[in-house]
């Protein structure tokens, strides 16, 4: 009868439950890493003395030449052209085959300086007063064909970026350089190729000279972003340099097949007696591109052939986090870092006009269960500060103590009774909603009415961005191009940059005293800035609540066993490639 | 394949009953209409009285899924992270398993997943009837009306099929579901589900009435020329009295079928949306988007996936499992 | 039979026609506007208008689809944001992948046709094997268990078998790599090895349907005038089943083997997702998420093709057996 064969089809199911397992989930120590990733101070500052800027970069301990590294991506890297480079994969994968202005040393963990790369130091401050900068190139630097990298090339890699075809890379130096937003009209590239935009000279082969109307302290951090990646002007190909840029670094590009695969080998024109940062260890580097984090995680953790010595670029993801911390034989293979992406709860101040109502929220915040949501301790940290651990100057505090998984008590009292009606506006993919979610059974027990309104994921970050958007609350991320409190604190809470569109100040405050502040730091010497921001971030907390902190991004990637050298880089927490090296 | 699952087009073997045709099943059955032959038929059928009372069990706890959560204790949207480790992922064996939770809890949210696969299920059911229903409803009309007046009116109508048939059902899905929202509701005013379920139920109308009608069409086509149909004619039946008298009561089988078909091709449809994201959004509980999210768990909390993925095996296939009964039962040529 | 062919090739462009209206209007509902993605931080409104206009993306709906159009028959000039001068079939360049489309989809179409067409020849010849098997013998063990199969293929969703399957074969037994498309050329085993899982899954689901099909049609075959006389004119058992009845039942399994796959082709959007494999559909469902609409509009014109040109030459097919259909009204 059909029904022996129904339960036939029922049997193979049970079977195949079977195979899969129940498994028990008894709680236990698990992972791993030696110190807690909150705990973990990023110290570093600009290089003191010249010495730091020169090259060879120190061997790393154990590391032999030879072997591929495999890279293991999704999607693949928007942009290889390095005035267009802006995502985390193009900056991590840039210093292989490309080489800045200035450029980080880090120690993979948390010691952060930052040298000169193609220049002598990190800039000379000429008349102190942050407007002239002079960069002293150094000598004997060559192309992948050989021909000389001179102030002149570097130069014309700035004066490209002006093209409003080259999308998509940072705008500081061609905003500071033209003194405008309006770059791109300010100086037209295309029918001055062969000038340089204004304020740009280059007095002779080894000085680059920036002139800027308005003082630009952060210059040598800015100059560390690949715009200043040399391009030589007779090789570049407008929007199809971006197949196959000329390279500066150890590394070429020799094959770009996109959405397949993209292959680097050993620039022989590479002098390692001029980098302080790079090594040239593997013969190749190959990103894979394709398989999502479930995929790649599997195949690094299985340890198959080439697969020993590949990383994967996606974090463990949280639904295999379990099964990859409870193995004490991957130990060694992951890698574990808190990472300068910091997610805040930004309350529309526009709307939510009340600071005691704020305040509650701050007192409110369940931060152990919002991370519970996302996947637990090896995807995010909780934070309570503006500023990530891991800026140069952090200082923790908290405004609102109010214990790891909030205090309902105090909310309630500082809203006295009142029932207070937000909206949170959501993105509609999956991990959005769960937050949402979390967030929205959080806050209803301290009183709070919360109406989760979704919107598709890829609009909302700049629907949100909008002065006049009708949202009171959204979960905000920003990850500081620099590891400064000036690239996090004004950008975010400095009120007269508000616009119309478009606004990284997505909490729309605007205070004088606030303002006032950020003016007196950011006329400081650089080294000085450091240790003033964290007063900042305090006050900006205590006075305006603009937001709830509510955790930094963690990362936890898996590599094989043979991939030796891979780091979680202090600036952008994604794995650094510098040191990679393949274990023979 | 981009289609929201198998819809009956150009199928073949439907049973083309006319009245008064002379084959008897077993039994007497002189002078019983073609309903209670089928009914004599399905009840005989041991599959079919299994598998239909399958159905109207999951039928009962569906709609009664209100009933089941107040007895069960707890409800879809309560969070037990107390009961989750420092992963999220949740204590004690299955996943969670326990005399409180008997299917286990949800990894990172912590909700009880049995009381979430009960109103998922209720989801998936109401969509699923209501979407096969208009469907099957738009696809007659259109059908009969293609195919019994003809010509340029049934070239106009085939044509429009083709074209409902060639559109890439997930890319307008996609592209459509989750913005359309946006013109009805204002943007600080939550979309309650009955909207959502709306839109899905309407998507799958604007795309799948177009199977239906080709079947209709065709069984219409060859009915028309049929004597019966002209006897009527001559003695001077109106359009309506033909269409609904004549024609219709010989389509109530094919019709039947491809409505059974239709509603576990919802189901499916209604969770390979939810899959991909676009079906019904959180915190409204859907087997589909359960599913997709504990994929990503088979290694470490396979528990999570099975429980979802049996349950909506199970509908599916006690749907298709009556549906076959009951085509089985309603062709008078077939015996088992 | 030429008036026919003309009158449904007519149909069939006047069909896509309306598919690429469509499509295009979509860009009035589309959820993201791509340019802001050019512009993920410190963006300026202003200067991102700039880069709208050379995009051509502020020029009226009507002119863009126009010009749209003229580039798939004729070619046309995309300005140097976009790559300059674009060949007929200038399919448009995706601003969110950096290439010309008509790039993405060469690398992308074999992925799909690779799934699809292996899948197809699998499941079908197991599909309608089965269904003829059981039909055959009906009311055995073999029948039942055939029906069974079938009814529990039809009920299997297609990315818990997936995953199921990826767990089974690739993360615990390790006999199959983790799957990923390699070129039949470059390596014929590894490209077999690489998708094996999605053409079992595939074939799971759709052989189940086809066994169905099949045995209902070959059933209702079997019990027609014809073969009865045939039978009693002392044909052969397999002359009968095989010459009369085997191509009596084929004909319109295959008319509807055509419509499925060709709407496969048009995308196996689950299938791609479930095992992590980069073709058509895949591409398709992330430029409407980015709202590419060169890709959206290429992804959807180069499926709604496969669909239509299927349904045509299954007309065809039909129209040559049956006279009626050509004569018909």
């Amino acid at each position: 009868m059909r029904s022996r064969t129904t339960l036939a089809a029922a049997g193979v199911l049970v079977l195949l439950m079977a195979l899969g397992g129940c498994s028990q989930n008894t709680p236990s120590n698990g992972v791993t890493d030696t110190s807690s990733p909150s705990g973990t101070t990023q110290t570093g500052a600009i290089a003191a003395s010249p010495e730091d800027s020169l090259g060879p970069a120190p061997d790393v301990p154990g590391a032999t030449k030879g072997g591929t590294i495999t890279i293991i991506r999704e999607a693949k890297i928007s942009h290889l052209d390095p005035q267009r480079v802006y995502s985390f994969a193009g900056l991590m994968n840039a210093p292989l085959y490309t080489r800045f202005l200035t450029t980080w040393k880090d120690d993979g963990k948390g010691g952060l300086t930052l040298v000169g790369d193609l220049a002598t130091t990190t800039g000379t401050n000429v008349n102190g007063d942050c407007k002239v900068w002079e960069y002293t190139i150094k000598d004997g630097l060559k192309f992948e064909d050989g021909r000389p990298i001179t102030s002149k090339e570097i130069a014309y890699g700035i004066a490209r970026s002006f093209d409003p075809d080259l999308t998509s890379g940072p705008t500081y130096l061609q905003e500071w350089l033209s003194g405008t937003p309006q770059y791109d009209t300010a100086w037209d590239f295309k029918a001055n190729k062969t000038s340089l935009p204004p304020g740009l000279t280059t007095p002779d082969a080894n000085t680059l000279r920036f002139e800027f109307n308005a003082p630009h302290c952060d210059l040598p951090f800015a100059a560390s972003l690949p715009t200043s990646a040399p391009v030589p002007a007779d090789k570049d190909t407008g929007v199809d340099y971006d197949n196959q840029p000329v390279s500066s670094g150890p590394y070429r590009i020799t094959d770009n097949t996109p959405g397949v695969q993209l292959v680097l080998e050993r620039n022989p024109n590479w002098d390692a007696a001029t980098d302080p940062v790079r090594h040239q260890y593997p013969d190749k580097f190959v990103w894979t591109f394709g398989p999502d984090a479930d995929a790649a995680v599997s195949r690094v953790i299985a340890d198959n052939g080439p697969d020993r010595s590949a990383v994967a670029w996606s974090g463990v993801p949280a639904s295999l986090v379990a099964k990859v911390a409870a193995d004490p034989a991957l130990q060694d293979r992951t890698l574990l870092s808190p990472t300068p992406s910091a997610n805040r709860l930004t309350i529309n101040t526009q709307r939510v006009a009340d600071l005691s109502v704020r305040q509650a929220l701050n007192y409110a915040i369940d931060r152990d269960g919002l991370v519970k949501t996302l996947g637990g301790e090896t995807v995010a940290s909780p934070i309570t500060t503006l500023m990530p651990p891991g800026t140069l100057g952090y200082e923790q505090y908290d405004a609102y103590p109010a214990g790891s998984n909030g205090n309902i008590d105090k909310a309630k009292e500082l809203l006295a009774g009142r029932s207070p009606e937000l909206v949170l506006a959501a993105a509609d993919d999956s991990q959005g909603q769960e937050v949402a979610t979390q967030l929205k059974t959080n806050l209803e027990k301290a009183g709070f009415t919360i109406t989760v309104k979704t919107i598709p994921a890829d609009s909302k970050l700049d629907e949100t961005k909008k002065k006049d958007n009708p949202w009171d609350l959204y979960v905000d991320s920003w990850a500081a191009d620099w590891p400064s409190g000036a690239a996090i604190l004004p950008v975010l809470f400095d009120g007269r940059t508000i616009k119309a569109d478009g606004n990284s100040n997505s909490s729309f405050v605007n205070s004088d005293t606030v303002n006032a502040e950020f003016d007196r730091i950011l006329a400081l010497d650089p080294a000085q800035q450091t240790s003033q921001w964290a007063a900042v971030d305090k006050q900006i907390m205590t006075e305006l609540a603009p937001a709830v902190p509510l955790y930094a991004d963690v990362a936890y990637n898996a590599h094989g066993s043979k991939a030796g050298g891979l780091f979680i880089s202090g600036i952008f927490g994604s794995p650094a490639f510098v040191n990679a090296y393949v274990k023979q | 394949m981009s289609r929201p699952g198998r819809q009956p087009g150009r199928q073949p073997g439907s049973p083309t009953p006319a009245p008064g045709t002379g084959e008897k099943s077993a039994g007497n059955a002189a002078g019983q209409s073609p309903a209670q032959l089928t009914w004599r038929r399905l009840r005989r059928d041991r599959t079919a009285v299994v598998s239909g009372i399958t159905l109207v069990l999951l039928l009962v706890i569906a709609l009664a899924a209100p009933v089941i959560e107040w007895l069960y204790g707890i409800g879809p949207h309560d969070q037990f992270q107390q009961a989750l480790d420092r992963y999220g992922m949740p204590v004690g064996f299955g996943g969670g398993i326990s005399d409180e939770h008997w299917f286990g809890l949800e990894p990172g949210l912590g909700r009880d997943i049995f009381i979430r696969m009960i109103d998922g299920m209720r989801t998936s059911v109401l969509i699923a009837f209501t979407a096969a229903t208009i469907t099957s409803a738009l696809g007659v009309v259109a059908g009969v009306v293609a195919g019994y007046v003809g010509g340029l009116v049934d070239s106009a109508i085939g044509w429009l099929i083709d074209l409902a048939l060639a559109l890439p059902f997930l890319i307008f899905a996609l592209a459509v579901v989750p913005t359309v929202s946006l013109r009805f509701y204002g943007p600080r005013e939550a979309v309650p589900s009955g909207f959502q379920f709306a839109v899905l139920i309407g998507i799958f109308a604007v795309f799948g009435w177009a199977g239906t009608a080709r079947l209709v069409r065709g069984q219409v086509v060859s009915l028309r020329e049929r004597e019966f149909v002209d006897a009527a004619k001559v003695s001077g039946a109106g359009l309506g009295h033909i269409l609904f008298r004549e024609l219709l009561p010989n389509l109530w089988a094919p019709i039947l079928v491809s409505f059974s078909l239709a509603v576990p091709a919802y189901i499916t449809a209604e969770a390979a949306l939810s899959f991909l994201g676009i079906g019904i959004l959180e915190p409204t509980p859907d087997l589909g988007r359960m599913i997709e999210r504990s994929l990503g768990y088979l290694q470490t909390d396979p528990a999570y996936v099975f429980f979802p993925g049996i349950t909506i095996f199970v509908v599916v296939f006690a749907f298709n499992l009556f549906g076959d009964a009951l085509r089985d039962a309603l062709d008078p040529r077939s015996t088992r | 039979m030429g008036r026919f062919l003309v009158r449904r090739s007519f149909s069939a462009l006047l069909t896509l026609f309306a598919v690429s209206v469509l499509t295009f209007g979509m860009f009035f509902v589309l959820p993201r506007d791509p340019v802001t993605g050019m512009c993920p931080k410190n963006c300026n409104p202003e200067r991102l208008e700039r880069v709208r206009q050379e995009l051509g993306l502020s020029d009226p709906k009507v002119e863009q689809y126009l010009g749209y159009m003229k580039g798939i028959f004729l070619g046309r000039d995309l300005g140097s944001a976009q790559g300059g001068h674009c060949d007929a079939p200038c399919l448009g360049y995706s601003y969110v992948n950096n290439e010309p489309v008509s790039d993405t989809i060469a690398r992308v179409l074999p992925v799909t046709v690779s799934i699809v067409v292996p899948a197809a020849i699998l499941w079908l010849s197991l599909g309608i094997g089965l269904g003829m098997v059981s039909a055959l013998r009906r009311g055995t063990w073999v029948d039942r268990a055939a029906i069974g199969f079938a009814l529990t293929g039809a009920s299997l969703q297609l990315y818990f078998v997936g995953g199921v399957l990826l767990l089974v074969f690739t993360y615990q037994w390790g006999m199959v790599p983790v799957p990923h498309y390699t070129p039949f050329f470059d390596n014929p085993v590894d490209w077999a090895r690489g998708l094996v899982l999605a053409w079992v899954a595939l074939a799971l689901l759709f052989s189940a349907i086809y066994a169905r099909l099949s045995r209902a049609q070959m059933l209702e075959t079997l019990s027609e005038d014809f073969i009865r006389t045939a039978r009693a004119k002392g044909v052969p058992r397999s002359q009968v089943y095989g010459r009369h009845a085997l191509r009596a039942a084929i004909t319109p399994l295959v008319t509807i083997a055509g419509l499925d796959i060709g709407a496969a082709l048009g995308g196996t959007v689950i299938t791609e997702i479930t095992f992590g494999l980069q073709g058509l559909g895949r591409t398709a469902v992330g430029a409407v998420r980015s709202g590419d609409l060169p890709t959206i509009m290429a992804t959807v014109l180069v499926a709604a093709f496969f669909i239509v040109t299927a349904n045509l030459a299954v007309d065809l097919l039909y129209a040559a057996i049956d006279p009626r259909v050509r004569l018909g009204s």
